[in-house]
């Protein structure tokens, strides 16, 4: 079946069925939000156990991260319902100007005055006390610029030059302004995304063997240049032969996980939250989760993740347009790739690097961005023409 | 390539397949972690959040024979603060200061330090029972009282070198609280707590404190009476002599434990760090090892007996040297003993009798007696830090490296070696292993843990060569070389040495080092007692090496002999009742010397012979009797000093 893509990025063959099934709009996915709404959850009571000592030892109130990460859910939820009403089609026009003010904004944040220094990276803008972080905003922006321009590339796709590149050097001049802050897990979050975006949208898979072996030459080229390089990257094998600088957090969390055991230590029972993990309520929740719930709780999570993910796919697959696809993809592949860099890290399976788990850990940008992507998928998911249904109404 | 809905939605598949495969392989992961791995990093993580204080048990005393105790551990509770365990440090610190007599500040300060445990020096330790009372009614948090402990030593320097040392976390560093750390040490118990990162108790953990088992007692073979006796004699021979330095053993010859064993220079152990660490680090009597001089020459003596080689009413001519592969070896005595018979030999201590003696018996023979006497191995004494000693490697012995072994020369023994070696003469030929703990007791109930027994190492000579040994020792106090030690009613059976000592290869000029070691009652000795006397220095006047170290120990066997309440006796040998030949001393010659140069010479002789200097100067211009005339063992010779060496007086061999 080579059917040509339609000039308004309609998927001709759905198009065609449609007139023969029902539209079954506004049904939205509701497996997405009920693991949303229990990941939140899940997210909520961890950030409290987590943070509590450090919040009670930092601010006297051992609620303080637990009640503004609640607040941020409220947001974020109220976002994701707004937009699951709000036809993405609509947001295709607006994606290059989001792309433009996401870029001001990268920008804007790495002056000092203007952003604020938290954690040794120049990444927040900070309003009050409250700091929203440009990269988080910058990820969804990009995500929804290559949707929008991946659309109407179509056989583009098989030149290097003209297909893949574009999109490749926009993605990368983020990815540069990101990593001034410096922000190393945010660059990776979004060269992944984008990556596995250009992969559905058809790019060669020579052309992406071939950006594989650049980066392979450029990393070999950095750890040329400074050998150490290589030992903090491969620190997580052995963690213990650097048990003070670069294998420390791992070390604290694998001892966090490992003494959890199968069931866990009880909820609020960690003992490794007690200033042992620096920060155990944002990157290192899992330890925290796997710590006091054991792999019971650890298990849950994944299974949760794994139904996101193949929700997310499933709506990918059956979005009317190739838009919402890849609108869908990206958004997807975001939350896959976090999850599993941030597991990853965690459990000492890949080399260190700092990123959020989605839903889960604290922090307002990460958490209110997330769901909006989420909403903007629920939208995609409401538009949707699934076989399942088409089948349904053959039945009748 | 054509970009397809069908491409676009196989690679959709494919890459969800990947991620859910990747998910699925976290899931792996997180299951390998938290079931294979879980039992070691948990107890990996308890490690990491468990603090362990440890605190000791009382240390066990060590007491003397009778059960004094000479070492012993006072005990008083001390405050000891966990400064992370302590939220309010002010509060705390306002509570502690007047109870403790501190100023706020100070206790302030002493809670604020990063440390996982402080005292509060000084009002913080040893507390009186009400102060701990008021301490413990307080209950504040991270505020603990333990029993702390000081080593008491009542009579300060004495049995030093045996008791050792224990150092700052009261561990034993030297001596029988290093031997015996175990059993004085006991168990130490802990404060256990979980802690946060910055030490901080967790909250719902509680802590534990295990509380620690006490040491035993140890109780040595040390006579308190009888050391006291040895260093009191060492005390005086150093005012007297003030040599480098000076070692003494009294042991009991029938099982080989250590009456008394003491060294100079000596050490307090209750503040040995103002010492120099040699007086404290090495315990001479076990360690130093020196040529022994005619002490040895027990050692020849015993195995000629014993292998037939000889009787002592023998004749021996000595001509004041003695031939050995084209080498004279001199006799200490210019001109020689001529005439005599071998128990005169023994008497006069006449080296060319026992080249004699070992030209009979060979070198296999003399060697293997040397090693049966213990001689080139530790005794094994319970006392860490013996010397060895070195023996001429057999193969290279040749007829000079014979003669001089067997009168002591070319060999280096430590003193307990000699000691054990006349102990087996005084105790029926058998060698003992010598030990300075008698038993391990039970410091509540008093029972005996462990008690030590005598060791027989094993059979060197028969009882009867011992007993001939013995009596030909008691002839040499009673008419010979050794006649300083005699004590009227208690039988003394001895040998008198004097080694030169070499450095680097070469005998040192003046280096002397004297000995002498005897025991009684000859006939069935209790005693054995030996006194080495390195490098004396008299001050006034010459001393002849005969006089010095056997009245010491004469002096020593008495008190100990009255102590022990052992009977005294009449069957002994009466003093200057000579058998066969009158024993006379032909004196050496001083003219001309200096009296650094008549020191040297005097102390070589181990004749009985007393000096008076009179007038002044640099020289001695004239001595009464003259050099070269016989005079009885217990003369003087008087010596007269001048400014300016006398004209013609050249001949300084005498």
């Amino acid at each position: 079946m080579f059917v040509p893509v339609g000039s308004e990025g309609k998927w001709p063959v759905l198009q065609a069925q449609v007139h023969s099934v029902e539209r079954t709009s506004d049904s939205l996915d509701r497996t997405i939000v009920l693991v949303t709404l229990l990941l939140l959850s899940l997210g909520i009571m961890m950030v409290h156990s987590a943070s509590s000592v450090v919040s009670a030892a930092k601010f006297h109130d051992p609620f303080f991260y637990a009640k503004r990460q609640l607040l941020w859910a409220l947001l974020g939820i109220a976002a994701m319902f707004w937009l699951s009403d709000f036809d993405y089609h609509r947001l295709r026009s607006l994606a290059p100007k989001i792309a433009v003010l996401s870029f001001v904004f990268l920008g804007a944040v790495l002056i000092p005055g203007i952003g604020a220094v938290r954690g040794g990276s120049r990444a927040w803008l900070g309003i009050g006390s409250f700091g929203i972080q440009p990269s988080e905003f910058a990820k969804l922006a990009l995500i929804l610029f290559l949707a929008h321009l991946l659309t109407d590339y179509g056989d583009r796709m098989s030149s290097f030059r003209r297909g893949l590149l574009p999109p490749l050097l926009i993605a990368l001049m983020a990815v540069g302004l990101i990593m001034l802050e410096p922000d190393l897990g945010q660059s990776v979050v979004i060269m992944g995304t984008a990556i596995l975006m250009l992969f559905v949208a058809g790019a060669r898979m020579r052309h992406l063997g071939m950006l594989g072996g650049a980066g392979l030459a450029a990393f070999a080229g950095l750890v040329a240049a400074a050998p150490y390089r290589l030992d903090r990257v491969t620190a997580f094998l052995d963690p213990w032969k650097y048990p003070l600088k670069e294998g420390y957090q791992i070390i604290q969390s694998l001892y966090a996980i490992g003494s959890g055991g199968l069931l866990g230590l009880g909820l609020g029972n960690s003992h490794q939250k007690f200033l042992y993990l620096p920060e155990p309520q944002t990157d290192f929740i899992f330890s925290i989760l796997g710590e006091e719930l054991g792999f019971l709780g650890a298990l849950t999570v994944l299974f949760l993740f794994g139904v996101l993910v193949w929700r997310g796919f499933r709506i990918a697959l059956y979005a009317t347009d190739i838009f919402g696809t890849l609108l869908a993809t990206g958004i997807t592949s975001m939350v896959a790739v976090q999850v599993l860099i941030n597991i990853g890290v965690v459990t000492g399976s890949i080399p260190a690097t700092g990123i959020t788990l989605p839903l889960l850990s604290y922090g307002g940008s990460s958490l209110t961005l997330m769901l909006t992507g989420i909403g903007i998928l629920l939208n995609i998911s409401r538009q949707a023409v699934y076989p399942a249904k088409i089948k349904m109404n053959d039945a009748k | 390539m054509r970009v397809t809905p069908r491409l676009i939605r196989r690679r959709l598949v494919i890459l969800l397949m990947c991620l859910l495969a990747a998910i699925a392989g976290l899931i792996g992961r997180v299951f390998y972690i938290q079931t294979v791995q879980s039992p070691w990093l948990s107890g990996k993580a308890k490690q990491l959040w468990s603090r362990n204080i440890p605190v000791q048990g009382v240390r066990g005393s060590i007491l003397d024979s009778s059960g004094q105790p000479l070492a012993y551990t006072a005990t008083a509770l001390s405050i000891l603060a966990i400064p992370s365990q302590i939220k309010d440090k002010v509060a705390t610190a306002k509570a502690l200061a007047p109870i403790l007599q501190m100023p706020e500040n100070v206790i302030l300060k002493k809670l604020q330090r990063r440390q996982l445990s402080t005292y509060l020096n000084p009002g913080g330790r040893r507390l009186s029972e009400q102060v701990a009372e008021k301490i413990r009614s307080l209950h504040l948090a991270g505020i603990y009282l333990t029993e702390e402990g000081r080593r008491v030593y009542p009579y300060g320097d004495l049995a030093a070198s045996v008791l050792g040392i224990t150092g700052g976390d009261g561990q034993g560093l030297t001596g029988v609280e290093k031997e015996y750390d175990s059993v004085l040490a006991g168990k130490p118990g802990a404060i256990l707590y979980y802690a946060n990162n910055k030490g901080e108790r967790m909250p719902g953990e509680g802590d534990d404190f295990l509380s620690p088992v006490n040491g035993d007692d140890v109780e040595l073979t040390i006579n308190k009476s009888i050391q006291e006796f040895v260093q009191r004699e060492i005390e005086r021979a150093v005012a007297e002599y003030n040599p480098d330095h000076v070692t003494a053993i009294v042991a009991n010859p029938k099982t080989g434990a250590i009456l008394a064993m003491a060294n100079y220079p000596t050490f307090n152990p209750a503040d040995w760090r103002n010492y120099p660490p040699s007086t404290y680090n090495h315990n001479l009597a076990i360690w130093q090892t020196f040529e022994p001089g005619s002490t040895f020459k027990v050692v020849t003596l015993s195995a000629a007996l014993q292998e037939n080689k000889v009787n002592l009413n023998d004749r021996f001519y000595d001509p004041g040297y003695y031939e050995v592969a084209g080498h004279r070896i001199r006799c200490w005595k210019a001109g020689g003993h001529g005439s005599q018979s071998y128990l005169n030999v023994v008497e006069n201590s006449c080296n060319p009798g026992f080249i004699a003696l070992g030209e009979k018996l060979g070198k296999n023979t003399l060697f293997s007696y040397i090693k049966k006497f213990g001689f080139g191995q530790k005794t094994g004494i319970d006392l860490p830090g013996e010397g060895t000693g070195i023996l001429f490697n057999l193969k290279k012995v040749g007829p000079l490296e014979l003669a001089t072994t067997a009168f002591g020369q070319g060999v280096s023994v430590t003193p307990i070696q000699q000691v054990m070696a006349l102990s087996a003469v005084a105790n029926g030929g058998k060698l003992m292993k010598p030990y300075v703990v008698q038993s391990i007791i039970n410091p509540v109930t008093g029972q005996v843990i462990e008690s030590t027994e005598p060791t027989v190492v094993r059979q060197v000579i028969s009882p009867s060569v011992a007993a001939e040994v013995r009596s030909a020792l008691e002839s040499v106090v009673a008419n010979g070389s050794g006649g300083g030690a005699y004590i009227q009613g208690y039988r003394v059976a001895g040998k008198t040495g004097t080694a030169q000592v070499a450095k680097n290869g070469r005998y040192e000029s003046g280096h002397y080092i004297v000995s002498f070691i005897g025991m009684a009652p000859a006939n069935n000795p209790v005693l054995v007692a030996y006194i080495a006397i390195d490098y004396p220095r008299p001050k006034n006047q010459p001393v002849f090496g005969g006089v010095i170290a056997a009245p010491i120990v004469g002096r020593i066997l008495a008190d100990s002999l009255a102590e022990l309440g052992v009977p005294k006796s009449n069957q002994g040998l009466a003093k200057k009742i000579r058998w066969g030949d009158p024993l006379t001393v032909t004196l050496p010659n001083f003219v001309g010397l200096t009296m650094k140069q008549a020191r040297d010479l005097a102390l070589q002789s181990t004749a009985q012979i007393r000096t008076q200097v009179n007038g002044q100067g640099q020289y001695i211009v004239a001595q009464a009797p003259a050099g070269g005339t016989s005079v009885a063992e217990g003369s003087t010779v008087r010596l007269i000093l001048g400014d300016t060496p006398p004209a013609g007086a050249i001949d300084k061999t005498g």
